[in-house]
């Protein structure tokens, strides 16, 4: 088993304070609507992406487990 | 003397309740996390940061119907989108939001940058001309957002002047004088009315909000006369103060801590983070209603189907379960989820816009304007005057 960062886009409303604290991490869609960066999803543990998890109005920006290999 | 629960019968968040409101905040997180009020026909308060959160994702039980606003803005039908519940609202919703993109504001910068120059030059020169004294509110705080939103919006520029008046008819008298509100609602509405016919008669493409609005289709169909009028007078009047509040509001706080504007001038980088601290101790939007829709049950009390729930942001953003030092104003605060933007389906769809404006305004202010203190004593809410003095180096 391993981690990864996801964002919930039923709770995301696109404040987009993930994406001004971790813009490494952190994208934006046309709507506004924030993902994590594809390759970036074992970034958690990241100082910055746990300032943006603690910042996140929605509280949409979440850690899963994932099978490895998967 | 300070503030009991049985001040909270009586608690309001509009006018001179504002100035101690802060008091009421402290009763109410620690001992009144849900009471009651009897202004403005009864309402029921939400004041913990988490009931308020779950509150604004549960549109189901606290629905926005038929207002958000309480007392309501005399506008005469329900605004688009902030007084619907989805699905209806999604689809207006939607209309806007690619523009409000952080992308999409991001183009905004050099227009903006230059129009803060030009205000803060003018604040400096007015200061010169009075012995350093000025009123950085009216020269600074308000035009800025009126400017800048007027031109992502379409507004003439001719027409910039009678906005103020306008706004401050709907928002500041309507507790007082409704009939002032609605005489000013009336008065927006003819303005929308008038800009929308010419634009259609004109033809022609101009890619500004109000564009957006009129070429927008929603179900696969345009919207009625009634719904663009409604979606005009909502963006007009959220755009205008809160933004300009947001600004006077930090202005304030600088005016009086020599040490905090040393280290914002110092260090510009940190403003970003001291805005979100001054968002979340001074917010503009204090709170917003709901109606309650169904029987629940919020900390051990009953809120019965039919009730109008106030959502007390600026309680939860003072709730010291979720903030260290809740009532200190610390500029460099890291963990800052305030909820003065709201949260859930009715995010503020301006919250880009808004902090963008408020970054760059307050960096090209101390950039150009030197020192000041607070010369007027006025009290830290709302988009009236703002006197300071220039202090000679």
């Amino acid at each position: 088993m391993s981690q990864e960062l996801y964002i919930d886009p039923k709770r995301c409303q696109g404040h987009a304070r993930c994406w001004s604290i971790a813009p490494e991490t952190f994208g934006i869609d046309e709507e506004g609507f924030a993902y994590v960066l594809p390759g970036r999803e074992g970034a958690y543990d990241e100082e910055s992406a746990q300032k943006a998890i603690k910042n996140c109005p929605e509280r949409a920006i979440k850690v899963r487990d994932v099978e490895v290999g998967k | 003397m300070a503030k009991t629960k049985a001040d909270l019968e009586n608690f309001s968040y509009h006018g001179d309740n504002l100035d101690d409101i802060f008091e009421d905040y402290e009763v109410m997180v620690n001992e009144c996390p849900v009471g009651r009020s009897k202004r403005y026909g009864g309402f029921a308060f939400l004041a913990k940061n988490d009931d308020i959160f779950e509150a604004e994702q549960d549109y189901e039980t606290f629905s926005v119907t038929p207002t958000m606003l309480l007392p309501d803005l005399e506008m005469g039908m329900p605004m688009i989108p902030i007084d619907l519940d989805p699905p209806e609202h999604t689809g207006y919703r939607k209309v806007l939001l690619p523009l409000f993109t952080p992308m999409n504001i991001a183009k905004l910068e050099p227009g903006m940058i230059e129009t803060a120059r030009q205000l803060a030059d003018e604040v400096v020169e007015a200061a010169a001309a009075n012995n350093g004294v000025v009123d950085v509110s009216t020269l600074f705080a308000r035009p800025l957002p009126t400017i800048i939103f007027s031109r992502l919006c379409g507004y003439p520029e001719e027409d910039w002047p009678k906005f103020d008046k306008w706004v401050d008819d709907v928002l500041y008298e309507r507790t007082e004088h409704p009939e002032i509100a609605r005489a000013a609602s009336a008065e927006i509405l003819r303005y929308f009315e008038g800009i929308i016919s010419a634009r259609k008669a004109e033809g022609g493409e101009r890619n500004d909000l109000m564009d957006k609005i009129i070429n927008a289709r929603v179900d696969g169909r345009e919207l009625t006369l009634d719904e663009m009028l409604s979606y005009s007078y909502l963006l007009f009047i959220a755009g205008l103060d809160t933004t300009a509040w947001g600004l006077r509001s930090s202005l304030w706080y600088l005016a009086q801590n020599p040490k905090a504007q040393q280290q914002l001038r110092e260090n510009p980088d940190q403003i970003p983070a001291a805005v979100e601290e001054f968002l979340r101790t001074m917010s503009p939007v204090q709170a917003m209603a709901r109606t309650c829709m169904r029987d629940t049950v919020v900390q051990g009390q009953e809120i019965k189907a039919g009730e109008r729930v106030v959502l007390v942001f600026g309680a939860g953003n003072r709730d010291p379960e979720i903030f260290e030092d809740p009532h200190e104003i610390k500029i460099d605060r890291e963990d800052n989820r305030h909820l003065s933007f709201g949260g859930g389906p009715h995010r503020c769809l301006g919250s880009n816009l808004a902090r963008k404006e408020m970054v760059i305004g307050i960096e090209e202010f101390l950039k150009r304007v030197p020192a000041f203190e607070n010369a007027g004593g006025e009290v830290w809410h709302g988009v009236g005057p703002l006197t300071v003095r220039l202090i000679e180096e």
